[in-house]
């Protein structure tokens, strides 16, 4: 839709303009960044000298303008480019901001805000008071609606392939919600005891908080959740849905993957069937981890999040073939059998016995099965299976463990906690060895090269060589030993970690589904092999990677495979839509300082040749988990805790909205930008920012209005009712040191309004007006200024040098007293006001593309012909209304803007003539 | 007051830490900012904002009195908002 106008900025001038020309029968556009129409107006306590209450008077026209059948309101939208076309006309490019709120649903009831946990400075106060991501601007806010405030996806989030929203569940951590938080995990993942112990935490690694103390300790906090509410709930609070639809989905294999996939698809109705070829279901959770890293009742509990919502798990049952499972009726299946197999190393006296593999010896200490071992182990391999092997053994038994790697100190695959704490339970790392052989009771040529664990000999030894290099010149690996380096070690066993492979006998006649490094090929974004209803996911896809990793896959196959047997297109499909990454830089930046906060240091009961499988980590007490809540930086404002989601009574928050480009012609504009105020903190010597109870008008105005952020007028440092108010006029106008010269018009007479205000709110305190002179030049000033005189403001001619603080946040201001002789002369008060002045709002120098919309000497849009055409601009058919071209007050603002609407009108009808 | 004056920011992102801690001490009596300030551990100025976001939405208000030293008291409430 075209217009005739557009209007930039809805303060009181902008309102005006839009009504007046609206009332003309011209269609008008208002744009306006904030979620609320109104601008600065509407924030006042009264106006001056009527005394007039700012909301009574603002909202009728604010309520005007937004239903006005002639003026479209847009809210929460930035015009980015207003660009003239050939025939005279502006085109208009708009960016509509995402509120995440359906505002044809929302009715301002406030309860997203009431629930939401993030706290940001409420800039509507002028960050006296809090408010909240989810908010609405303020209670006279038009539209009534909320918005919430997100500024990308937290990294921690963004970056997790579960997609578990962890800034969610910290932030809801922070305020004790914690069945809450634990719920939220839930809603991605039912692994939520195994991966507060065993995930690998890319969230931490991508946590803003890393570049100062060190990042918050996500993980553990996940951990702490999942405890509590595991000790409270030794059963999951749900049920499987009363009526399945019908359908069935076999799964093969237990481990992250499918029963993630399990889970999803139960709670979509499906009947899922999991088969599993291990005695004991959890896949890697079970078999893969020792149970000091995860206890095996986690696994359990876990596991119940799964089945408790009707998902069968059959174990000891190894699928033979998949076409098979369609006969028995599933309509759908995923595989996500892992990498059970393990990787050879393929030197000589591999199959000797006291040779094990990694993967199998820890699926039978796993199992609970006997697995003797003699006192020297060697293992074989620096990834984190290698380090779980070497410390399993430990635990069973061996005198010596000796870690044999082909990399480097430093280089290892291994986290460095896992690293790490093998060496402090005794085990022995040898870096950049290579094995040449393994040493048996009889020559290795003579083993039978067919058995698992060979039947003839034992093995003695071990043969290594020094690593060269690990990498050809192509980057791949490719390893070089140096020769004449060979050690020999005598050694009682040897377990190989060197990788795990698939093992892909269930595929029968579907080879097809077969694809590079002996895995399944799959379609990345929906999982899908090349056979219609058969998907695949996790290890036996990716190959060895981690739970959360596994997990993401499993829970994306559920999403695919709902498509799927509904019938619905997979390609497409977008699934787990996630705002941009928030920008690291940018949030940091957010604050001027930050307090050390360093983390709760990982606390784990590690011991010399421990004899058990005791979990070795300490959970976070509460208190910790508080604490290490409390130090995420809330990246991307709203956590997604989903409070508000679940919430919201009109079912109206929408998370995935996004940002929507509208672009529009109209004939004429009306440049409506406003003002902004003089950053206080550019005068260091009155110590605003510093001294709490240093504060600017705009915020004494915030403490005497009806919605004001405090109970009534209090000192910000210390909530002291004020006995004796300083006000300091001209801070930052008429001032040559801050580069502005101009008086800001307004200074003079909102003090006084302010003086009078007090005096109603506190009738004894004691006001001091600091001043040069008083400029009370309009209709009823005067009057306004000898009618506060008479009611008791003192004033004081003379300029203050420098605010001083005193211990008990009491203010002392030095002077010049000119009319007692320019004396120095120093005075104590409770409280101080910078009466700031008015700048310029340089917003618009960005607004217009191929023209200049010309500035005056201060930086407000310049009048090219004040006297005779009040509100024309530099560019034909463009006019500035109310403050955006200098300090005016409010009724000269209105004045001003109908002035820009008459011009802008005139512009119209002219162009329409010419036609 | 002579207390390092902490980003703005980074002060009402604690309010949610603080909630909690400041409701159990006003459940056992109403107390000035200066009060719960004091049993806290923080500057006045802190607990200033988690006092009167609190008080925006519904956990804290305050009584009718003000004391000799000129603070007004705040007392637990179950939630409302304004």
């Amino acid at each position: 839709m075209n217009y005739d106008i557009l209007v930039v900025g809805s303060g009181i001038g902008g309102m005006e303009s839009s009504l007046k020309l609206g009332d003309m029968g011209y269609k008008v556009l208002l744009v306006e960044k904030e979620p609320s129409v109104g601008g600065k107006m509407i924030l006042l306590s009264k106006v001056f000298p009527t005394l007039d209450c700012a909301s009574c008077i603002s909202t009728p026209k604010m309520a005007a303008t937004q239903h006005h059948p002639n003026v479209d309101v847009m809210i929460y939208s930035e015009v980015e480019k207003i660009k003239r076309d050939g025939e005279g006309r502006f085109k208009v490019r708009v960016r509509k901001k995402p509120t995440f709120v359906k505002h044809s649903l929302c009715t301002g009831c406030r309860q997203c805000e009431m629930t939401c946990n993030v706290a940001v400075p409420d800039q509507y106060n002028f960050d006296l008071v809090a408010r909240r991501a989810a908010h609405i601007a303020f209670p006279q806010a038009v539209p009534k609606k909320a918005v919430i405030e997100r500024q990308g996806s937290s990294p921690c989030l963004f970056i997790c392939p579960t997609g578990v929203k962890a800034h969610g569940y910290v932030a809801l951590a922070r305020t004790g919600k914690y069945d809450e938080a634990f719920k939220l995990v839930l809603e991605d993942t039912p692994l939520v005891g195994s991966l507060g112990r065993a995930c690998f935490a890319l969230c931490e690694g991508e946590c803003t908080r890393g570049s100062l103390e060190g990042p918050v300790s996500i993980r553990r906090i996940k951990r702490f959740i999942a405890d509590r509410y595991y000790q409270g709930h030794s059963e999951p609070e749900y049920k499987a849905p009363e009526e399945p639809n019908g359908k069935k989905v076999a799964i093969v294999g237990s481990g992250p993957a499918g029963l993630t996939a399990a889970f999803h698809l139960a709670r979509k109705g499906y009947t899922v069937k999991i088969f599993e070829a291990a005695a004991r279901p959890g896949g890697m959770l079970r078999l893969g981890i020792p149970s000091y890293r995860i206890p095996k009742d986690v696994v359990d509990r876990d596991i119940k999040n799964v089945t408790a919502l009707g998902v069968e798990i059959e174990t000891g049952v190894r699928v033979e073939n998949l076409e098979d499972l369609k006969s028995q009726g599933f309509e759908a299946v995923f595989i996500a059998a892992g990498c059970q197999g393990p990787a050879k190393m393929g030197v000589p006296g591999e199959d000797l016995a006291g040779v094990l593999y990694g993967v199998d010896f820890l699926r039978r200490v796993n199992l609970g099965e006997a697995v003797p071992l003699g006192q020297r182990v060697a293992v074989i391999g620096g990834g984190n299976v290698a380090m779980d092997t070497a410390r399993s053994a430990l635990r069973l038994g061996a005198r010596e463990v000796h870690v044999y790697c082909l990399e480097k100190e430093g280089e290892l695959f291994a986290s460095p906690e896992e690293v790490e704490a093998a060496l402090h339970e005794g085990v022995k790392i040898n870096h950049a060895k290579g094995v040449r052989s393994i040493i048996g009771d009889i020559p290795p040529q003579e083993v039978c090269p067919n058995t698992s664990e060979g039947t003839k000999g034992s093995v003695t030894g071990l043969v290594t060589i020094a690593v060269k290099s690990l990498f050809d010149e192509n980057k791949r690996f490719n390893p070089t030993y140096i020769d004449g380096t060979e050690e020999e070690a005598a050694i009682d066993n040897i377990i190989i970690s060197i990788g795990q492979r698939a093992e892909l006998n269930f595929i029968g006649g579907l080879k097809q589904i077969t694809g590079p490094g002996g895995r399944l090929a799959v379609n990345p974004d929906t999982l899908a092999t090349p056979v219609p209803g058969v998907f695949a996911g996790g290890d036996v896809v990716t190959g060895p990677s981690l739970i959360v990793k596994a997990g993401g896959q499993g829970r994306r196959a559920a999403f695919f495979i709902d498509r799927y047997l509904r019938g619905e297109a997979l390609e497409g499909a977008g699934f787990d839509y996630r705002l941009p990454v928030a920008d690291k830089e940018q949030v940091i930046a957010r604050q001027q300082s930050y307090k050390t906060s360093v983390p709760v240091e990982k606390k784990e009961i590690l011991k010399e040749k421990p004899a058990d499988f005791t979990e070795v980590e300490l959970p976070l007490a509460e208190e910790e988990a508080q604490y290490s809540a409390g130090r995420c930086l809330d990246c991307g404002v709203c956590s997604q805790c989903q409070q508000c989601v679940a919430t919201c009574p009109a079912n109206a928050i929408d998370m995935g909205m996004k940002e929507e480009t509208v672009e529009t012609e109209v004939s004429s504009v009306i440049v409506s930008t406003g003002f902004k105020l003089f950053p206080a903190d550019a005068k260091p010597q009155y110590g605003y920012k510093k001294f709490r109870n240093v504060i600017t008008g705009m915020e004494m105005d915030r403490l005497l209005a009806p919605t004001r952020p405090y109970n009534t007028v209090l000192r910000p440092g210390d909530g002291k009712v004020p006995e004796s108010i300083a006000f300091i006029l001209c801070t930052g106008s008429r001032d040559q040191t801050v580069n502005n010269p101009l008086c800001s018009r307004v200074c003079c007479m909102y003090s006084l309004k302010h003086n009078q205000l007090i005096m109603g709110a506190l009738p004894l305190a004691d006001v001091t007006v600091y001043y040069i002179d008083i400029r009370a030049f309009s209709k009823g000033y005067e009057e306004f200024y000898q009618q506060t005189k008479g009611m008791g403001t003192n004033f004081v001619k003379g300029k203050v040098a420098k605010v001083e603080e005193k211990e008990n946040g009491n203010l002392i201001l030095h002077y010049e007293d000119i009319d007692n002789g320019g004396k120095l002369i120093q005075a104590e008060h409770d409280m101080v006001v910078l009466s700031v002045g008015l700048l310029p709002n340089r917003e618009y120098m960005n607004l217009f593309a191929g023209e200049e919309l010309e500035a005056d000497d201060f930086f407000f849009v310049k009048e090219t012909d004040e006297d005779l055409n009040p509100g024309k601009t530099s560019i034909d058919g463009v006019f500035v209304a109310g403050t955006a071209s200098g300090a005016r007050d409010i009724p000269d603002s209105i004045l001003h803007a109908g002035a820009a609407a008459a011009q802008a009108a005139a512009h119209v009808e002219r162009t329409r003539m010419l036609k | 007051m002579n207390d390092e004056v902490r980003d703005v920011r980074e002060v009402i992102r604690e309010e949610m830490l603080m909630r909690d801690k400041i409701v159990n001490i006003l459940r056992n009596g109403s107390r000035t900012v200066p009060e719960i300030a004091q049993i806290l551990g923080h500057p006045s100025y802190e607990v200033m904002y988690w006092v009167m976001g609190m008080r925006k939405y519904g956990y804290v208000s305050e009584i009718g009195e003000v004391t000799d030293e000129g603070y007004h008291k705040y007392k637990a409430v179950e939630k409302e908002g304004n």
